[in-house]
């Protein structure tokens, strides 16, 4: 199948390897993937521990991918790996450019920009991930990406045309099953994206969710915005500095600033950055999955911003 | 450890009682490792972990803790070891049935904080959820099917349980079923699909059969294994494209292998055994209709051409996987699905309907076990109220959640999280009245029957008019006009440890009825004689008009025979059936639907 030598065919950079690297890691190896490269030049600390399995406690202070690569090997010794025990940050431009698509995680957004103007200058597809404790998200660039869906077709059939600001309907094919004596619709859907540095600065809800939508909204979506803008490190901040810049994302989202919670704004700078094994374990398995989607050319992709609220379980999709 | 991320997450004294805490995992395979490994990177401080699977070849490609090196080794034992290395928590393995009795009394449960079910079968989901009604534990439900998926918090009394509503659970299938006793085609569909094309076209060790192995009999097992071998034989017939091996083929896998069967007695003692498909001379007349069940003469040459066309191909293509709409592939898997279909003895079916079969097997997807198991872990925080900051929170603003967007439910939500809805007041498990019956093994032999139904009568306030069912074999016991058994021993009629005995007002003519109370019997007690529960069962009305339409419709499936001792077999499981489809009450279906027309399956 087409789908399947896509992916054996496939040559993909995990930038990290954190809770979320090691979760997209071993999803990755699992499905088959042809190749697999891994940057990241930490050492395994106690916190590791918490939240990876291809470390152990007897490797406490060694290289990370020192520590991880047999066990990654041994998961399935057909995918070949390469493993990259530098800063990512010191690799030139043109070294990204092998690779089919790039995951990054645990950046902060300086770091997020600087990847993702590297993947926007080599026409690649970007995953990026972090976690901020019980919260976490994924930003998806695939700069222009057309998917094909097959849809069984109900008594209102799809319509050729823009659905979202940043998704077109281009073709709609349909075809008989014979089997199941149903009618499907093969549709082709353009998404288009846009980078890193515009969501964050340019990004809105207004005119795209419902007035009871917005209401409802969990304080995580402009709380990891407001930890995503612009600071370096974004590991500490304040309480106070954290809720001011929440507010202004919120007026940029076109939220209440009064609707969030300071319960929700200690949370959020709390734990900032911090690292939690199911909340990886969660975004690490929808980050794979439309990782493989996109290889196999199936299903439409993320477009364009996930946040899990760990708590009440939201796990909204945004075109931002 | 100084400097834990999830002391600072939930807090000391939270983080404290997670180290504190001892978690039951039932189920080892594509969620159970994905939750285990989250269990222990979350800390806790004691998990067991309970499954009677070894691990087989096809679980590799998703149950990320086992490899090729442990194939026929205990899942349970195995994901505990790989585990290890980064492990803070003592870990306990059991290779058992959690449905044993005698390993897992109702009171092994009661240690545990939370029981997380990871499980592939209807049947043991629904015997934990009644233990944790027993016990009043909370159960974290989860489950996938392809890209679908769900989890469930489920607290006894306050929340909806597993069997509120009806579950479109997909069916799933135990490896030897499907490689040595068939009960069904779609067994023989599975096998052709998932294991004979594989073996044969597909370069070894990557085979896609998704079954379990779900046999203890080691004899059974070696067979299995040898035949594995076996086929590599075959598979180099079919790379080498030799044509006249094509009886050869025909002969092993229904012949030979039927004969090697036929050896297993153990096997056949209360099965029907098969008919090896002897003297095979295979023809040239083919059957140009789908839609008919074909002659087993024309299966037969059907199956030499289309065996014949692949190997051809396989010169050229080097592998072949199946698809459904590949005519070769799939008119080889359903020839070979029915010629084994007619030596089990087992009806057969035209090509067509093979083919819309074969389409819907769901194969797991490792990556929305992942998800599921992520969720799982996650959502037991809240339910054992972990979180830091959080007041206590109130079992019905727990939410459950599923897939939505892999599910083609929703494009802008990834999940979608309802709250938990109440307990269905009609439901046939968790409305009941439950109770444990603490009885000392000596008084087993001693009392009798009507000892134990006059002191429930005594204390519950049941009127003369009962009946008394053993729910674990569905057994009669009593009732107005069964009263055989009366007088026997409870040991003498076979009522044990881990014995549930349900015990419902029969009246017809009264408004007002007892609730049915289950009673679990367990060892224990300080006296020579047994202890009734303290539990009140009240009155509950009577829908008497309603009802007695509904009763005689009931009547007509329940399945009443007298078996050898007096007993009679009541067909419970048709009962309740029956009640749920005719039932009013409308379940919130919040799941996402598995449509089950057209036979779904599920292979995990």
């Amino acid at each position: 199948m087409a789908a399947q030598a896509r992916m054996r065919s496939a040559r993909v950079l995990v930038v990290h390897l954190g809770a979320l690297g090691t979760e997209i890691t071993k999803n990755l190896v699992l499905s088959g993937i042809g190749s697999l490269c891994i940057i990241d030049d930490k050492v395994v600390s106690t916190q590791d521990l918490e939240t990876q399995f291809f470390v152990g406690k007897e490797e406490v202070g060694i290289k990370r991918l020192a520590a991880a690569a047999p066990r990654i090997q041994d998961m399935n010794p057909r995918v070949n790996l390469d493993f990259v025990a530098e800063d990512f940050r010191n690799k030139p431009d043109s070294y990204f450019q092998q690779f089919d698509l790039i995951v990054a995680t645990d950046l902060d957004s300086f770091e997020i920009t600087k990847i993702n103007n590297i993947s926007r200058k080599f026409s690649l597809p970007l995953f990026v991930a972090g976690l901020n404790g019980l919260s976490g998200y994924i930003f998806v660039d695939l700069i222009q990406f057309d998917a094909t869906d097959d849809k069984l077709k109900s008594s209102m059939p799809t319509s050729v045309g823009q659905v979202s600001e940043r998704r077109d309907v281009l073709t709609v094919l349909d075809h008989y099953n014979e089997e199941q004596n149903k009618t499907y619709e093969q549709i082709v859907t353009r998404n288009i994206y846009v980078p890193f540095e515009k969501m964050v600065r340019e990004g809105t809800l207004k005119g795209k969710l419902t007035k009871r939508q917005l209401k409802r909204l969990t304080n995580a979506v402009p709380l990891t915005l407001a930890l995503l803008y612009g600071t370096e490190g974004s590991k500490h901040v304040t309480s106070e500095i954290l809720k001011e810049k929440a507010k202004k994302m919120c007026v940029q989202l076109g939220l209440l600033p009064e609707n969030l919670q300071q319960r929700y704004i200690d949370q959020f700078s709390e734990q900032a950055g911090l690292e939690f094994a199911p909340v990886a374990a969660i975004l690490g398995g929808a980050v794979a999955q439309d990782v493989i989607n996109i290889l196999g050319k199936k299903q439409s992709p993320l477009n364009n911003f996930v946040v899990l609220d760990g708590i009440s379980l939201d796990m909204h999709i945004f075109e931002l | 450890m100084i400097g834990s991320n999830t002391e600072k997450l939930l807090g000391t004294e939270n983080h404290r009682k997670l180290r504190d805490s001892r978690v039951l995992l039932v189920g080892a395979g594509g969620i159970g490792c994905e939750l285990l490994k989250n269990l222990v990177l979350m800390g806790f401080g004691e998990i067991h972990v309970v499954d009677l699977d070894t691990i087989d070849l096809s679980n590799l490609n998703r149950q990320f803790l086992f490899r090729q090196r442990d194939i026929k080794q205990s899942k349970a034992t195995t994901a505990v070891k790989a585990i290890e290395h980064v492990s803070n928590s003592k870990l306990v393995a059991h290779q058992a049935n959690i449905m044993d009795v005698d390993n897992f009394p109702l009171r092994w449960f009661d240690q545990f904080a939370i029981i997380f079910n990871a499980l592939d079968n209807l049947e043991a989901r629904r015997y934990v959820n009644q233990m944790t009604q027993f016990l009043h534990k909370p159960l974290l439900e989860s489950g996938t099917a392809g890209f679908d998926g769900y989890i469930q918090p489920i607290i006894p009394g306050f929340t909806e349980c597993f069997d509120c509503t009806t579950k479109e659970t997909p069916k799933t299938f135990p490896v030897c079923t499907i490689r040595s006793t068939p009960s069904q085609l779609i067994h023989c569909i599975v096998w052709a699909k998932n294991f004979l094309f594989p073996q044969l076209f597909a370069p070894s060790g990557s085979t896609t059969t998704e079954e379990d192995l779900g046999t203890n009999n080691a004899e059974e097992i070696k067979r299995i294994q040898q035949e594995t071998n076996e086929f590599h034989e075959l598979q180099e017939y079919a790379k080498a494209g030799d044509e006249t091996k094509i009886s050869d083929i025909i002969e092993k896998i229904f012949v030979h292998d039927i004969e090697k069967l036929l050896k297993i007695e153990e096997l056949w003692k209360i099965r029907e055994k098969p008919t090896p498909f002897y003297n095979v001379v295979v023809g040239e007349s083919l059957n140009p209709n789908l839609n008919v069940v074909w002659s087993i003469q024309e299966e037969a040459n059907a199956f030499a051409h289309a065996t014949r066309k692949l190997m051809r191909r396989m010169v050229v293509e080097k592998q072949i996987e199946f698809d459904k709409d590949d005519t070769d592939t799939m008119e080889f898997v359903s020839t070979a699905a029915n010629i084994r279909a007619h030596v089990f003895n087992l009806p057969r079916k035209s090509l067509f309907d093979i083919k819309q079969i074969a389409g819907n097997i769901i194969p797991a997807i490792a990556t929305t076990n992942a998800v599921i198991a992520g969720l799982s872990a996650l959502a037991s925080l809240r339910v054992l109220n972990l979180i830091k900051s959080k007041s206590e929170i109130k079992p019905l603003e727990l939410n459950m959640a599923f897939t939505a967007k892999a599910s083609n439910i929703s494009s802008n939500r990834y999940l979608s999280n309802p709250q938990l809805a109440p307990p269905n007041p009609r439901c046939p498990v968790c409305s009941i009245i439950r109770g444990v019956v603490h009885i000392p093994s000596s008084a087993l032999k001693t009392t009798k029957l009507s000892d134990l139904i006059e002191s429930m009568r005594d204390k519950f306030l049941y009127p003369g008019d009962i009946s008394l069912l053993d729910k674990s074999t569905q057994r009669l016991l009593a009732d107005y006009d069964f009263e055989d058994l009366l007088e026997k021993t409870l040991a003498e009629i076979n009522i044990k440890y881990g014995t549930i005995l349900s015990i419902s007002d029969e009246r017809c003519d009264e408004e007002e009825l007892r609730s049915t109370l289950d009673l679990y019997i367990d060892n224990g007690g300080d006296s020579s004689n047994f202890e009734l529960p303290d539990v009140e069962v009240p009155l509950y009305k009577a829908l008497k008009a309603e009802n007695d339409e509904e009763e005689e419709e009931v009547e007509e499936n329940v399945v009443q025979q007298a078996s050898t001792t007096g007993e009679i077999i009541v067909d419970q499981e048709e009962k309740s059936k029956k009640r749920q489809l005719d039932d009013a009450w409308e379940p919130a279906t919040k799941m996402p639907k598995i449509d089950d027309d057209s036979g779904v399956i599920l292979l995990d």
